[in-house]
């Protein structure tokens, strides 16, 4: 198994733990983070991809130093509390963790038609009504 | 033509007049001006070409294919910041809101006052600007598709007494779709994918994508040509080579690219101000959660702005983002995250741009030249006003009603009220309490000047220390202008191109009247040798 490949299968089992699937919103679908991840993070710079792995990495080692357990093993309400624990430290290293963590994931999971359209931005009616006004000089 | 690297059956050895790195801003204008007088023009863009309907309103997937990086570039220093730039044809202006301002009086003052640079008159950019203005159907954002997130800010920061106004865009029949930032997809929004390239193309430019130039080639001084490798898009891997032998080299990469292009390859760098001098716009941005429904991004992201506090070097200006990339700046994970993301047709949003006094940046060679290091040190002048525009955006959305305003700010992430606000501005900042900080319009890096000591490039563009070689971005730009950029940066590239122009007709002149000499000359020395034959009594002497 590649290094990505590892990260991939770890990130696909942290999805839940960054988003929380709440009433009135389409499921989260870890596959469909994860290759978007994939890509996005193939596409940018090598020192974003490095620092993606090692906040994977940071994630893991804080939480079993401070919960006893793996973040990827989690119960949803301590996943959570995990999470909130790290955004609102004064220690910004440690806010710095799950924002780094949450750029793929957060983008891919609202990128989805199904999530736009679910908060009112109207992707498939706006995509029809630009294929239809072609603007020429 | 537009010519992708597929299509091609091998390597690429050609000649033109003109080779010109990079089609934003700069190199479009250059391509359209020079291929429209009649010489043979060659374009290497780095990023693919893309028409309208490949823009389909995802957020995350534009980043991924439009923006050099993904849109992971980021300024090393504290805090940090991103610097999203463009990768595509039009380069950054396929993917800006489509701002279209003047160049203000007090900042070309300063250029020739600082930097000697007298001969660009305001008359002449005027009348430039003018142009390019019509090119481009310049004109103030429409109020019907303003988008309510904009007109809300205005006018309550009209109620406070705050001037402002609707925005100069490069925009025909706009029907505020919301997403110029990801690629326009009625082709409305007038970036250069749209107006200079065809328009040059059209002129019988040809332009290569998917192609990042490596070498300028350089004899005895003068620049000859531009060496580059083309990309599998998919796989990244370079492929065939390009090679362009040019009578004139025009460096248009933008103040990122372009520095640390002259860098790996040795050349202009007497002066010491290669990526020396860079100045960004920092920007702030605040969400806003209001009462009623806003239905962002629908409607110009950016349309409107509120210019009283531009003295102090503070401009506000619309902003709205997909779902996507709000996501991505809120302060918070798990249940929060997305209860707050559920609340999307209720979130406002406005941002702020910084005009620099104290801070200072540079661009320095990477490990390779594709992946240059930008510095960048936000000075405590800077981060006081960016915490002022922020607290002035904060105020404005409560007297729109906003019931909590969101920040970037660690320990005011979320303002509940006047309470909150008074909190921070009595507060000192450090710089790492703001995060997810963004910037701008990157700038100076290969400034122009008169003095050859204190500048990259003449006022001309072309580079004191390389003949022929022209640089046509935003890294000529020798301040900060405060505000965006993309006029001035085309005023100056269409400039230019009057230049170049001049200096190809000579040089065609030049060789005309060589070859006029020579035929003289030839025709000389054949009588001179039909004379010596004549005296010589040799044959055909009858």
């Amino acid at each position: 198994m590649t290094m990505r490949e590892y990260f991939m299968r770890r990130l696909h089992r942290l999805v839940p733990v960054l988003i929380e699937q709440v009433e009135g919103m389409p499921p989260v679908d870890p596959d469909q983070v994860t290759a978007f991840a994939r890509e996005f993070l193939q596409a940018g710079t090598p020192a974003f991809r490095l620092l993606f792995y090692a906040m994977m990495l940071a994630l893991q080692a804080l939480c079993l130093l401070t919960r006893g357990r793996s973040v990827y093993s989690l119960p949803p309400e301590d996943g959570d509390a995990f999470v909130r624990y790290l955004y609102s430290s004064r220690i910004a290293a440690l806010g710095a963790i799950p924002t780094v963590l949450g750029i793929p994931i957060f983008m891919a999971h609202y990128n989805r038609d199904d999530v736009q359209v679910r908060l009112g931005f109207d992707v498939h009616g706006m995509r029809g009504e630009a294929a239809a006004r072609e603007v020429k000089r | 033509m537009i010519v992708k690297p597929e299509s091609l059956p091998g390597d690429v050895r050609r000649e033109a007049d003109v080779v010109i790195i990079g089609s934003g801003a700069g190199g479009g204008p250059v391509a359209k001006e020079l291929a429209e007088s009649g010489h043979s023009v060659v374009v290497i863009e780095e990023g693919e070409h893309f028409s309208r309907q490949d823009f389909d309103f995802r957020a995350g997937d534009a980043l991924t294919r439009l923006y050099r990086d993904a849109g992971q570039t980021v300024t090393l220093g504290l805090p940090v910041i991103v610097v999203p730039q463009g990768k595509t044809v039009g380069g950054t202006t396929t993917v800006n809101s489509g701002t279209c301002l003047r160049i203000p009086r007090h900042v070309l003052k300063r250029w020739h006052l600082e930097h000697g640079l007298k001969d660009i008159s305001e008359d002449e950019l005027n009348l430039l600007y003018a142009a390019l203005e019509e090119y481009l159907f310049v004109k103030r954002a429409d109020p019907e598709v303003a988008g309510v997130n904009n007109l809300l800010f205005l006018e309550h920061a009209g109620r406070l007494g705050y001037g402002g106004g609707f925005l100069p865009r490069n925009a025909k029949d706009c029907e505020g779709f919301g997403v110029c930032a990801y690629g326009c997809p009625s082709g409305a929004k007038q970036s250069v994918n749209v107006s200079f390239i065809p328009d040059a193309v059209a002129a019988g430019a040809d332009v290569y994508t998917g192609c990042r130039a490596e070498r300028i080639l350089v004899r005895g001084g003068r620049a000859v040509g531009v060496c580059g490798r083309f990309t599998d898009p998919r796989t990244g891997k370079r492929t065939r080579r390009l090679e362009v032998r040019a009578s004139v080299v025009v460096l248009a990469g933008g103040a990122v690219q372009t520095p640390s292009l002259l860098m790996h390859n040795r050349i202009c760098l007497s002066s010491g101000q290669v990526g020396k001098n860079l100045s960004i716009h920092p920007c702030g941005a605040t969400l806003a959660l209001m009462p009623e429904v806003v239905g962002n991004p629908k409607g110009i992201p950016q349309s409107t702005y509120v210019d009283e506090f531009a003295p102090e070097g503070i401009m506000l200006e619309g902003v709205t983002v997909p779902p996507a990339v709000m996501a991505i700046t809120l302060p918070w994970g798990g249940r929060r995250h997305a209860e707050t993301m559920r609340d999307y047709p209720f979130i406002a949003s406005y941002g702020s741009m910084i005009s620099e006094h104290d801070s200072a940046g540079k661009v320095v060679a990477g490990p390779s030249a594709r992946q240059p290091l930008t510095f960048y040190w936000l000075g405590r002048e800077d981060l006081d006003r960016l915490k002022r525009s922020i607290l002035l955006m904060a105020e404005i959305w409560f007297a729109a009603g906003a019931r909590r305003v969101y920040t970037p700010i660690d320990g005011f992430k979320e303002l509940s009220g006047i309470r909150d606000l008074k909190r921070l501005s009595r507060a000192r900042l450090k710089r790492a309490s703001i995060y997810g900080l963004s910037a701008y319009h990157p700038m100076g890096t290969c400034r122009m000047g008169s003095d050859p000591h204190t500048s990259v490039v003449k006022s001309t563009c072309e580079t004191w220390e390389v003949e022929n070689l022209f640089i046509c971005d935003a890294s000529v730009l020798p301040t900060s202008l405060g505000v965006n950029p993309q006029l001035t940066i085309m005023a100056m590239a269409a400039r230019a191109a009057g230049f170049i122009d001049e200096k190809l007709e000579s040089a065609s002149l030049r060789e005309e009247t060589a070859g006029r000499l020579e035929r003289m000359r030839a025709r000389l020395r054949s009588e001179k040798e039909s004379v010596a034959r004549r005296l010589s009594g040799g044959p055909g002497s009858g």
